[in-house]
């Protein structure tokens, strides 16, 4: 087990090569645990909400809170950060090919990338498409002549097709924002909690800003 | 001569939620525990560290003098009445905002760490010169906050600031907790605020009108630490900073009644 020496929040790094499943040791390591507070670090497994609910379950019963995930499997990232937890892609070694192939399967034109949480005070702009990876915190603000794609959870202000491009579309993991635009359209974000697990999309739908799961269209 | 002299910088964006009275208190506690303290009061303009230490009848020199080589630092260094183990070195007169630089804070903190082994640096509100000079000379922070949106959103944005300075590691303390308000949702959870600002937290002060009486005495609550929350609070803060493994209070024990139903709130004993 890794641990960190300064501060509560330990760190428990769960990994398949000396365990049959993750869950085996997870459990192992959650016995020898001394810690309410745990990080955990979920290497390359990939994880589904599904799972991430039963480890949250299995570490509920050892008294033990997750705090925050990271992971090298987009797919582990997606799952804990729409259930509401901080979580860290881990992004893998340039030699790696996976990374490679994805590289290439990305066709954003003049679209901007960022990793890292905006926090408040802070203002990112794209010329054309922005993808972030991590939140974007009250009092950030985003906006993109294109498409504004949050892998993590929009709570600022965020303003999708800013040179007036009205087919522009807002996604999240989380959609909570103080306010959205789209083109020269404006709305403040919804009051009611999102549902868990669900990423939502806004989108100009008769004159009108509207918020549907992403799955739906 | 401290090698590894840890150097902080106490600050949080927005004004009057406790960076002075955290900056006195953990600089008393930390005396207390043996390590040779100096508590830099870095609010040139709005000067009150002297004062809540109540050794601002004993500053003959300042910071400023010593910057301009009119004095040596042992002589600006105000050794505390009580706690022989802490020193302030006071602010100069607000004039030095005019022309103090980044490396002026950096030769101040140079010259300190070859004597202490902490530097706790109390930092003016805001995110101008004040903040950017005080930023320059530390190496680790702890912001503080309370929980409220406003103070919350404020902690952000120097979070931003610290983490592209490369300021690690920043930690968080929660300052004037009011169990019963939080047990009511009146006020922010704990956990509303860790959500946001994602940082490790140090600690939870409580709200405690000991606090402003002590203010008013010139004498922190951790000199005499009689039976108040506050004091216990930064005790532990002091604590955990020296690497000990002091669980985080339960608020709720403090207000009993309301244990039950803020236990559920928590979820966890993250005090
Ligand atoms: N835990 C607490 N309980 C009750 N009162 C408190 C507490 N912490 C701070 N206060 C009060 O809040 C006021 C502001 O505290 P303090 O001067 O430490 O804040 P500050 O962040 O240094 O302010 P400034 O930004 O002006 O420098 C003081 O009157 C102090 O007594
Ligand atoms: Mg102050």
């Amino acid at each position: 087990m890794r641990m960190n020496l300064k501060g509560q929040k330990k760190i428990i790094n769960i990994e398949t090569s000396q365990y049959p499943n993750w869950k085996i040791c997870l459990i192992n390591e959650l016995k020898n645990l001394n810690s309410n507070n745990v990080e955990i670090d979920c290497n390359d497994i990939d994880l589904s909400c599904t799972d991430i609910l039963e480890l949250i379950s299995i570490a509920d019963q050892y008294n033990c809170k997750i705090i925050s995930f990271c992971s090298r499997s987009i797919k582990t990232i997606v799952s804990s950060q729409s259930l509401g937890y901080k979580s860290q892609f881990i992004i893998k070694k340039p030699s790696d090919n996976t990374l490679k192939m994805n590289e290439k399967n990305i066709t954003f034109s003049k679209s901007h990338f960022h990793q890292g949480t905006l926090r408040s005070g802070e203002y990112l702009d794209s010329p054309g498409d922005l993808l972030i990876l991590g939140d974007v915190n009250p009092g950030a603000k985003v906006s993109a002549e294109g498409n504004i794609i949050i892998w993590g959870r929009l709570l600022g202000i965020a303003h999708a097709g800013s040179k007036g491009n009205s087919q522009a579309r807002i996604s999240a993991l989380h959609l909570r924002p103080v306010q959205l635009r789209i083109a020269k359209k404006v709305a403040r974000g919804p009051k009611e909690k999102p549902q868990l697990g669900i990423a939502e999309q806004a989108r100009i739908d008769s004159d009108e800003i509207i918020i549907s799961p992403l799955d739906a269209t | 001569m401290a090698t590894d002299t840890r150097v902080i910088l106490i600050c949080s964006g927005k004004g009057g939620v406790g960076k002075t009275t955290l900056t006195a208190n953990l600089g008393i506690s930390l005396a207390r525990q043996g390590l040779s303290t100096a508590v830099l009061d870095a609010d040139f303009g709005l000067r009150n560290l002297d004062l809540l230490l109540g050794l601002e009848n004993r500053i003959v020199y300042t910071a400023q003098e010593v910057l301009e080589e009119e004095c040596r630092l042992d002589q600006a260094l105000v050794k505390h009445k009580k706690e022989s183990n802490l020193s302030l070195l006071p602010a100069g007169n607000p004039r030095m905002l005019d022309w103090l630089k980044p490396d002026d804070m950096k030769r101040i903190v140079d010259m300190l760490k070859e004597q202490f082994d902490y530097v706790l640096i109390d930092c003016p509100a805001g995110v101008e010169d004040g903040f950017k000079n005080a930023m320059a000379a530390s190496q680790e922070a702890i912001v503080v906050t309370n929980p409220e949106v406003s103070a919350v959103r404020d902690a952000d944005r120097v979070i931003g600031l610290l983490n592209t300075n490369a300021i690690k590691p920043v930690q968080l303390v929660l300052n004037r907790v009011r169990p019963r308000m939080m047990a009511n949702q009146e006020m922010l959870s704990i956990a509303d605020v860790t959500d946001i600002l994602a940082l490790p937290l140090l600690g939870l002060v409580l709200e405690d009108e000991q606090v402003i009486v002590s203010t008013n005495r010139g004498e922190p609550l951790t000199l005499n630490s009689v039976n108040s929350p506050a004091a216990k609070c930064y005790l532990n803060i002091a604590k955990r900073l020296q690497g000990e493994d002091i669980p985080l209070i339960n608020p709720a024990e403090e207000s009993s009644g309301f244990g039950a139903k803020f236990r559920r709130l928590m979820q966890t004993k993250i005090f």
